[in-house]
């Protein structure tokens, strides 16, 4: 079959480095073709080309045969491609049809609700989408307002569907569903593109498309490889973070206890219990792992360990003392670290400087005052220190931090949070969206605290990593623990299984 | 993330140009902004000027001369300036902790009314103590005001601009009925005007440089806005409010109580402002009335703003308010310009100063699009 869309050695080059180079991908009507690699491959480069949303400077592309340029996406559009983001554009105030009609200006400047109506019915019905047009889309579960965008896109006229990570925000639930339409949609003939960099996912699709550093490694079936045959080509190696993982060797002789959680529940402010009578247990030296597909508590749990939630019931206990309740400064005086997911918004002041960000919740610290001042020259000379102990690129310690790299504004974080803390590491996604090099600097300090003797919790959406890292796993599914399993005695089925929600007895 | 909306959908041809903050702003430039702003304020005031008939050269001498033209209304102008300056920077302190107080009109007459209360009730203390207490009081008056708003806000979540605003009027009309007919009112023999008897010289502020304008008010404005610049950029609570104000949320998250952060700003800010009342009725009117008062806070946040939220900006922006406003004096005897035009010409300076502001922090670039 020749393909609807394809892409002849495409390069997009951003200032220093190369995104995409000599990308050759092709799109075949009715497929679903995975585009996989690692974050910074150049995924969301090539599909943002695709969509016209940023413009080749070599090669280029064609639509059904047809040499192509889209000089913006409005023209992607109306060749009949539609695009769904990770991050939904969506008005939460209007309902589901407002949502889809705005701005398509159909009709001039006259809005037509009622013939609106109609359609979004209609595809609703053809693609099995079972949704409310009036229902206002604040209200919609997560799973149903990326509905809205896939609607959104066909009910513009796309027959090409560019879908960015559409499974980073669901639940597995949703996900299920989501692969559900999608299939139906392909049955319909739809090509859909799918950008992913979960192993689940792309043994679903037709085909795949590895992208490693910006170029197209290989273009296979997923029947034919086997997943491990396909990290190893994502990554360019076999995975490499199983050389640092070294266990702690007191491992077997039973630790002695840092942190309990004991039968922890908690509400959100919309009265769903987020937390579920959690109980957990780390060791002095050891790392727990934190599995789960993310929105099943993972953010309430780590929040509640550091004092910013207080649990509804259950106990916490840091060092035989029980801490529940108490406001997050105590956490902190007690020795517990935390290395948010969020960074920009929960770990740092984006427009403060390197060494302003080094001491936030230490501002008050007999270190860096002096009277009733802040000490600048020993709040310089301190990040100074710590720029070049955590390796961090930045022309100078004054350098506001929405300035740098999210490689080099983690590594701000780690630094502030190692040298603060010392009993307890709680790392919440502290490796998302970095480059492979920084991820396995990450992870070698992580180890590295726990070889002082740090209990470590550390929570990560790639399950590999959790399995190289960890001395025992814990799955969390709907803000319950569904199990905790031995790293060298499971696999990735297991644990998937456990993510979905299906609880395993008798865990340790 | 926003191209992507406007992209999305519109058949418009897509918009080329797009308004972006600046980094590395650059002195210069803001500087710059700020002299073209008052140069095309004072033009539209000429046009203005111009339309009523009025001598433009005429008039524009005048102010220049009344404001800034000799010593005596150099004074003049510092007094203007002094009540202009405390309320600008406790706007800067709250704004700075993005808290959107507009308290300070109201912490202005509360000082005033904290510092009649120790007027009253110290009496007899000795004279250096006497005044000290009279301006404590007065910094505790605004202080309480303005901590009421914070509580309201950390405890239940009570917006400030609406609390604060609300308090405003309340504390005026609170004002009206203690001198229009209650305990304060100055007993005269048949009419009541609305205000108190005049303050006995012992709890008047000392005037400087033996001028019957310029008082210890001045003084405290320059020790506020010095006071401000230490604690915003030097301490750790000025890192905590600046946090705040950029990042509530990692400050919490860091260990930092918001709302206790919350309570201390406006603790600050609202004795800064109670400051302002205090120099106005015991440095200038001698006595408490509410017209004096009136105004000299909402004045104050677009002093604080033009300032550019930071105290010794401040400084500069209530001199050169407090030189239009004495100035204008002059403009309106000399050049028999209306008095109405001169707040309207103050109006279109605040209006070309906060444009100034935005130019000074944003620019247009222009998006490239191949093809």
């Amino acid at each position: 079959m020749s393909p609807i869309l394809r892409t002849v050695n495409l390069t997009k080059r951003f200032p220093g480095v190369i995104a995409n180079e000599d990308v050759n991908f092709d799109l075949v009507a009715g497929e679903i073709h995975c585009l996989f690699g690692e974050n910074g491959a150049g995924k969301s480069t090539l599909s943002s080309c695709l969509f016209g949303f940023y413009q080749p400077e070599g090669g280029g592309l064609e639509l059904r045969g047809e040499p192509v340029k889209f000089r913006s996406p409005r023209d992607a559009i109306h060749a009949g491609i539609g695009m769904v983001h990770q991050h939904f554009v969506l008005v939460p105030d209007f309902t589901v049809l407002e949502n889809i009609v705005v701005g398509t200006h159909e009709n001039g400047w006259k809005l037509n609700l009622d013939e609106a109506r109609g359609r979004v019915e209609d595809l609703c019905r053809e693609y099995d989408i079972d949704l409310d047009p009036n229902a206002t889309v604040r209200n919609l579960a997560v799973g149903q307002q990326q509905w809205v965008e896939i609607l959104k896109a066909l009910y513009l006229g796309a027959e090409i569907l560019i879908l960015d990570e559409p499974s980073a925000v669901l639940t597995p639930e949703e996900s299920i569903r989501l692969f559900r339409i999608i299939n139906h949609m392909k049955e319909l003939g739809l090509s859909i593109v799918l950008i992913s960099h979960k192993m689940v996912e792309v043994m679903q699709s037709d085909r795949v498309t590895v992208l490693r550093k910006g170029k197209v490694v290989d273009t296979v079936r997923p029947g034919e490889v086997t997943p491990k045959e396909l990290t190893r080509m994502m990554v360019g190696r076999d995975v490499e973070l199983r050389v640092i993982r070294d266990r702690s060797a007191e491992g077997a002789a039973a630790p002695e206890t840092v942190l309990v959680v004991d039968n922890v529940s908690y509400r959100d402010n919309r009265e769903n219990l987020a937390l579920d009578q959690i109980s957990l247990t780390i060791g002095k030296g050891e790392i727990l792992g934190l599995a789960g597909v993310s929105g099943n508590g993972q953010k309430e749990l780590f929040e509640i360990l550091s004092g910013i939630l207080i649990p509804e019931s259950g106990n916490v206990t840091l060092a035989d003392e029980r801490i529940e309740g108490l406001p997050s400064r105590q956490y902190m005086d007690r020795g517990v670290g935390l290395v948010p997911d969020d960074r920009f918004r929960e770990g740092l002041i984006p427009e403060f400087d390197i060494q302003e960000n080094m001491i936030l919740g230490w501002q008050r610290h007999d270190d860096y005052t002096q009277g009733p001042f802040l000490n600048q020259k020993q709040i310089g000379t301190i990040a100074e220190g710590l720029i070049d102990e955590f390796q961090i690129k930045t022309p100078s310690a004054t350098t506001p931090v929405n300035h740098l790299s999210g490689g080099n504004a983690q590594k701000v974080i780690l630094a502030r949070e190692f040298v603060h803390s010392n009993k307890l590491l709680l790392a919440n996604q502290p490796t998302r969206g970095l480059d492979l090099g920084v991820i396995e600097y990450v992870y070698k300090q992580i180890i590295a605290k726990r070889d002082e003797g740090f209990a470590v919790l550390l929570a990560s959406e790639e399950l590999e990593d959790l399995l190289n890292l960890s001395d025992r796993i814990a799955v969390i599914s709907g803000g319950r623990i569904t199990g905790v399993v031995d790293p060298e005695n499971t696999s990735i089925e297991e644990i998937g299984l456990l993510m979905a929600g299906e609880r395993k007895e008798a865990a340790e | 993330m926003t191209s992507i909306e406007r992209d999305t959908g519109a058949p418009r041809p897509i918009t080329r140009i797009r308004i972006e903050p600046r980094v590395n702003r650059k002195p210069i430039w803001t500087f710059s902004m700020y002299l073209a702003a008052t140069l095309f304020g004072l033009v539209l005031s000429a046009l203005l000027l111009w339309t009523s008939g009025a001598d433009v050269i005429k008039a524009f001498s005048a102010l220049l001369n009344g404001g800034f033209g000799s010593q005596k209304a150099l004074v003049a102008t510092l007094a203007k300036a002094t009540p202009l300056i405390l309320t600008g920077l406790a706007t800067v302190v709250a704004f700075r902790a993005q808290v959107w107080s507009i308290g300070q009109e109201g912490q202005v007459y509360a000082g005033a009314m904290g510092a009649y209360t120790g007027y009253l009730m110290l009496a007899g203390l000795p004279p250096a103590l006497y005044i000290a207490g009279i301006i404590l009081c007065g910094m505790i008056g605004g202080a309480v005001l303005g901590a009421l708003a914070a509580i309201l806000k950390d405890r239940f979540d009570v917006n400030e601009i609406i609390s604060t605003v609300m308090m405003n009027y309340l504390i005026v009309f609170l004002l009206s009925y203690l001198i229009g007919g209650g305990p304060w009112t100055e007993v005269s023999t048949s009419v009541v005007y609305q205000q108190t008897a005049p303050i006995s010289e012992a709890a008047q502020l000392p005037a400087l440089f033996g001028s019957s304008k310029l008082h210890l008010g001045f003084g405290f404005a320059i020790v506020a806005a010095l006071v401000c610049y230490v604690v915003l950029d030097k301490t750790p609570l000025g890192y905590e409010i600046r946090a705040m104000g950029y990042n509530p949320v990692a400050l919490a998250y860091r260990g930092t109580n918001i709302g206790r952060t919350i309570v201390l700003v406006m603790i600050l800010s609202g004795a800064i402002a109670g400051l302002a009342g205090v120099s106005e009725i015991f440095g200038t009117a001698h006595r408490l009335r509410s017209d004096t008062l009136f105004n000299l806070g909402y004045t104050g946040i677009i002093i604080g703003m033009i300032g550019g939220l930071r105290p010794l900006g401040t400084v500069v922006a209530g001199v050169i308010f407090g030189g239009l406003s004495s100035g204008a004096l002059y403009m309106k005897l000399l050049a028999q310009v209306p008095a109405a035009l001169v707040p309207a010409m103050e109006g279109i300076l605040m209006l070309t100063f906060l444009c100034a502001g935005v130019a000074a922090r944003y620019k247009i670039v222009r998006v490239q699009t191949d093809g």
